[in-house]
């Protein structure tokens, strides 16, 4: 019985929270109040909050076309995989002092775990065949390796600072990194984790492709890259996967630097948790969204291995030597 | 002795080698023949050493085997031996496993080369020689062993002379691979003279106390000629144009096992001859070679735009890896070196093999070229990304568990070092990973997908005989990524003890030992259970299907017929479609851009001449001498 | 339910792809004008896509001369279905100034079928918010009979 009841548990996990379910629709009205903060910076109207919704189930409902030039199986399947793999992720994010499954990745799994979204849309975009696939997947690459090193500096700040508090000098698992802050307080109450945090705020857009870093999308001069000849649900599916990027980088950012704020109550944490991806996002996408205009490729890489890993660097050292 | 005693295998998988390689030039003009003989051969050295498995890694004995019967006399090893520890059948095992499958996948792939009576001789010896050296316990014997197989490799080199570039090659293998022996054969004549013994164990019991400037010398010697068997920086240009002009089943033997003959022989020079490994000035020179060649080579690699010479690249990048974790000096960062050394050969052996199926099927392994092979390839490309993902070290396959374990050991070294050097060492090697995933990304599209070109419309998918081998090591790739516990348990923690015990292996062949073996210790602080997030990734996966399916995802329109409809062409602007490939050439340009300097400067070093390598391999050994003088 | 909810945000959410067919860019800035601040119209859902697959309704400006022809209907063939085709400003309706020229091949509807025609030269943003949200309606229509 108890084993069929913890099945039953790992499934509601998995497809309902913090999973599919969950996912779908936090990473929707993520999705849907960055377009309206966006707009009403710019002193529009907006499209409602459900807007991401109703795109995607619009184009549910399209016809799906599969280029005579594709490689049908990998065009197709790329979405999905690319989905499943993320919403994993979130699997071994805490809220706060929930673990959905803990003893399954560490941080630097979870790193590498962040590849693979972007590898899938790399990969069915060049199954499509499309030149402006091929141009867009090579920015795409080079947007993923402008942020990572950013984001490994940021990763290896926060496990040398837990590590040194806890006296085993290195902590990879977030599911520690969690428990630390609950006890401590937040480390972003550490004055040699602002600039991570700061770095890790300027990486969210980066990772999800969001402007002005979306040069791999960039709609107006290569017709939206890698995904250019995708139609209907599979393109759908991708609208989905970027929701579901930003929900993801946010709570990850929640979960290294913000983890002394939640209360104990899961379903007030998880009330806690969703207004801090709010605010997240606010801050690290809508509002650069809003101010600023799309960078060049090579701009991008600069900027991430200059100023922001510059940024993450201070803090790595400041937390080697234990400060 | 029965001759079926286990003791006899370590000499047996050696010999049937060279057996197999005289028997293919007495039959070498009948083919089947030839093949079953080349076939048996490997299946019989592989066996030999599986069956090694228990005794030696499990019940941790160490095979002591003198040839002839001759021993010790007067307290001087007068015999060769062979001594087989965990360290030895690790590598042993990795090496025919490799050559099993180079074989299997040969058997199709060479058949329509000239003279393939001539390559299965050579390939035998080439076989014969790596297991030899690492089976060995002589040192005298190791050398003899790295003369057969440089020669066997530069005649494999030069196999396809007709092509260009292949005598070429062949020419600079040939001179800075002789560099290397004489470098090894100087080393072991000094060593000789000093301490009068060419015994490992008796060598590795005397050494450490006998540590005069010409042992010294003689270490640098022995360590630069085993780096240019290894191919590290500075050596790593060889490499490629030997990868790119050997048959492919060759480059799988000089990336998978030739190189690790190298790096073999440098954990016997560091840890056991001179157990020098406890100095933070070799720990800093195995490091920073190391950690040099992972990200020199993977940023030579990102420049190239010859699908084989870019894995040989990825190749020493790999090796970067190995060396780097070996450096650390700690028991688990032997173990996930290993872990990795044996990764390396199942994945860049896959690669090799994918590289080879595309030369085959198409006659070019120019990146620029092709395109949109995987409508006409399904198999190979298959093949081909899981290799891709392993060697770029996404989750589960094995590249990751392995490298993931390296990042654990730098990271722990730091720790309790309290070195930040190391710090830098773990950022390069998360770079370099990621640098390699651009890379395999590029062959991807411009082999792979992207668009077919009017030339290779009517390629067909390889042979069974190919499939199959690329087959095999496609599944140990899965099968070592989702179990890294079997792994490490198994085969590269009793390898690492293994290490750690060079008083056993002295006393093993009957010398005395005054080192005591070092307790050693793999806990590590990361936590990754591949099985439970492949588990939980199909349960996701299911259900995302699940959901897909039966909101008809899957219901698309395609073309059927072959009538030109401009619905089905690709968007170009409304413009009519024509052949339009990205390819491989500058597909990373804002990267580029903003290394061009360095770019322009190693694009300036790696000049092509063979006299400049030369001159590289002098310099390496003039510096690694004056190096070892100061610090040893 | 499925089929509804699907019908519904079809209505909601019509992306827009924009052809210019030899247009004199007069009608072109007036459809980039209905998106800004001013007239907004992604608060109905609209938006603009840099490919025709992901269209739903695609946009043709200018009197579709005889060069552009054939790219304009591939680009309208590839566009998915349900779908919906806009003329915007007199030219593509009747050639307009333009008409009896001999590189103009239009008007368009003698080659495919336009659901909605905005006329002006250049029409005003409200004109060309009233028929693209009437061809939004069109749209959900069309998906309502698939």
């Amino acid at each position: 019985m108890t084993i069929l009841m913890t099945a039953l548990y790992d499934l509601g996990y998995i497809l309902i929270f913090p999973g599919f379910l969950f996912c779908f629709l936090v990473g929707m009205l993520l999705c849907g109040i960055d377009r309206k903060l966006v707009a009403r910076m710019q002193k529009r109207v907006g499209p409602p909050i459900l807007q991401p919704m109703y795109d995607f189930f619009k184009l549910c409902g399209k016809e799906t076309i599969v280029p005579a030039a594709a490689s049908k199986t990998t065009f197709m399947a790329a979405p999905l995989i690319g989905l499943a793999a993320l919403v994993v992720i979130q699997l071994f994010i805490p809220v706060f002092g929930f673990t959905a499954f803990s003893g399954v990745a560490d941080i630097i799994v979870i790193l590498y775990l962040l590849l693979i979204p972007a590898m899938s849309s790399m990969l069915g975009g060049a199954a499509s065949g499309s030149p402006y696939a091929g141009v867009g997947l090579s920015r795409e690459m080079v947007t993923v390796i402008s942020c990572e090193l950013p984001l490994v500096l940021v990763l290896l700040a926060v496990a040398r600072t837990v590590g040194n508090a806890m006296g085993t000098g290195l902590c990879f698992s977030l599911s520690t990194i969690a428990d630390f802050q609950a006890a401590n307080g937040s480390l972003i109450l550490k004055g040699s984790m602002i600039p991570a945090a700061i770095a890790m705020l300027m990486v969210i857009p980066g990772e999800t492709g969001n402007h002005p870093f979306d040069a791999a999308e960039a709609e107006t001069e290569i017709c939206e890259g890698m995904l250019a000849e995708y139609s209907g649900a599979p393109l759908g599916v991708y609208k989905l996967n970027h929701a579901v990027k930003m929900l993801t980088l946010t709570s990850l950012f929640v979960a290294l630097f913000l983890g002394g704020l939640g209360t104990g109550i899961l379903p007030l944490d998880i009330i806690i948790m969703f207004l801090l991806c709010v605010a997240l996002t606010a801050v690290s996408i809508s509002f650069v969204h809003a101010v600023t205009a799309r960078l060049k490729i090579e701009q991008i890489f600069k900027y991430y291995w200059t100023v922001v890993s510059g940024l993450a660097l201070i803090s790595l050292v400041l937390a080697w030597y234990g400060m | 002795m029965s001759i079926l005693n286990y003791h006899h295998f370590p000499i047996y998988s050696i010999m049937i080698l060279f057996l197999g390689a005289f028997l293919t030039v007495v039959f070498g003009h009948k083919k089947a023949l030839r093949n079953i003989f080349a076939l048996l051969a490997v299946s019989v050295s592989l066996a030999c050493m599986i069956a090694l498995v228990k005794p030696v890694m499990l019940d941790g004995e160490i095979i002591s085997y003198w040839m002839g019967g001759r021993g010790i006399a007067g307290g001087y090893a007068i015999g060769i031996s062979l001594e087989v520890d965990a360290l030895s059948l690790f590598f042993g095992l990795l090496i025919s496993t490799a050559v099993f499958v180079s074989c299997v996948y040969s058997i199709q792939y060479m058949s329509h080369d000239d003279n393939p009576g001539q390559y299965y001789t050579l390939f035998l010896m080439l076989s014969g020689g790596v297991m030899g050296l690492v089976l060995t316990g002589d040192i005298f014997n190791m050398f003899i062993m790295v003369e057969i197989l440089t020669f066997a490799a530069v005649a494999l080199t030069a196999f396809r002379n007709k092509a260009f570039g292949a005598l070429e090659a062949a020419f600079k293998y040939l001179v800075v691979g002789c560099i290397g022996s004489t470098c090894i054969l100087t080393g072991v004549i000094m060593l000789y003279a000093q301490v009068h013994t060419l015994n490992f164990a008796q060598l590795s019991a005397l050494i450490p106390g006998n540590l005069t400037p010409a042992t010294k010398v003689a270490f640098a010697l022995l360590f630069v000629g085993f780096s240019t068997k290894a191919f590290i920086v500075p050596f790593h240009p060889l490499a490629a144009d030997a990868h790119g002009a050997a048959p492919a089943s060759i480059s799988v033997l000089i990336s998978g096992v030739l190189t690790k003959s190298g790096i073999y022989g440098i954990i016997r020079l560091c840890y056991f001859l001179f157990q020098s490994m406890q100095l933070g000035a070799i720990q800093f020179m195995l490091v920073f070679i190391g950690s040099v060649s992972m990200f020199v080579c993977v940023t030579m690699a990102l420049a190239q735009h010859d699908f084989k010479r870019l894995l040989a690249f990825h190749s020493i990048s790999q090796i970067g890896y190995v060396l780097t974790a070996v450096g650390l000096c700690t028991a688990f960062g032997i173990s996930a070196g290993l872990y990795h050394a044996m990764n390396h050969t199942l994945f860049k052996g896959l690669l090799f093999l994918a590289a080879g199926a595309v030369l085959h099927q198409t006659g070019t392994t120019d990146l620029g070229k092709l395109g949109g092979l995987s409508r006409r390839m399904p198999h190979t490309t298959v093949l081909f990304l899981i290799g891709a993902f392993s060697i770029s070290g996404l989750p589960p396959f094995n590249g990751f568990a392995s490298k993931w374990m390296v990042y654990q050991a730098v990271y722990q070294k730091a720790v309790e070092s309290g070195n930040i050097g190391f710090l830098l060492v773990l950022i390069i090697a998360l770079v370099t990973s990621v640098l390699t995933l651009a890379s395999f990304v590029k062959v991807s599209q411009s082999v792979f997908f992207g668009q077919l070109p009017e030339e290779y419309s009517d390629v067909k998918e390889v042979g069974f005989g190919m499939r199959f081998a690329m087959g095999i090591f496609a599944v140990l790739c899965v099968i070592t990524g989702l179990f890294p516990n079997l792994v490490t348990t198994y085969l590269t923690e009793p390898a690492a003890r293994a290490v750690f015990s060079v008083g056993k292996y002295i006393s093993a062949m009957g010398f005395d030992s005054t080192v005591a073996d070092q307790a050693v210790s793999f806990a590590h602080a990361g936590v990754w259970a591949p099985v439970n997030w492949l588990l939980l990734l199909a349960v996701m996966l299911l259900a995302v299907t699940i959901v897909a399916v039966a909101s008809r995802y899957d219901k698309v329109s395609r073309r059927t017929s072959e009538t030109v409809d401009t619905k089905y062409q690709l968007f170009y602007g409304g413009e009519k479609n024509v052949y339009s490939q990205v390819g491989g050439g500058d597909l990373f340009w804002g990267f580029k851009h903003n290394w061009r300097h360095y770019f322009s400067f190693m694009h300036d070093l790696h000049s092509g001449v063979v006299n400049d390598y030369a001159l590289w391999a002098v310099v390496a050994l003039a510096l690694a001498i004056v190096f070892l003088q100061i610090v040893l | 339910m499925f089929k509804k909810l699907i019908e519904e945000s079809t209505g909601r959410s019509p992306w827009l792809f924009h052809i210019n067919a030899g247009s004199c860019n007069g009608c072109d800035i007036e459809l980039v004008s209905v998106l800004t601040p001013r007239y907004d119209a992604e608060r109905l859902g609209f938006k603009l896509t840099g490919t025709p697959r992901h269209a739903d309704i695609v946009v043709v400006t200018g009197p579709v001369t005889k060069q552009s022809l054939p790219r304009v209907l591939s680009a309208i063939s590839q566009v998915p279905e349900p779908r919906c085709i806009v003329t915007m400003g007199s030219c593509p309706q009747s050639g307009n100034v333009f008409k009896g020229s001999y590189s103009v091949a239009g008007p368009l509807s003698k080659y495919v079928h336009v659901d909605v025609d905005v006329a002006g030269c250049a029409p005003k943003p409200e004109a060309v918010i009233d028929g693209l949200a009437l061809a939004a309606k069109i749209l959900k229509e069309k998906r309502g009979q698939m």
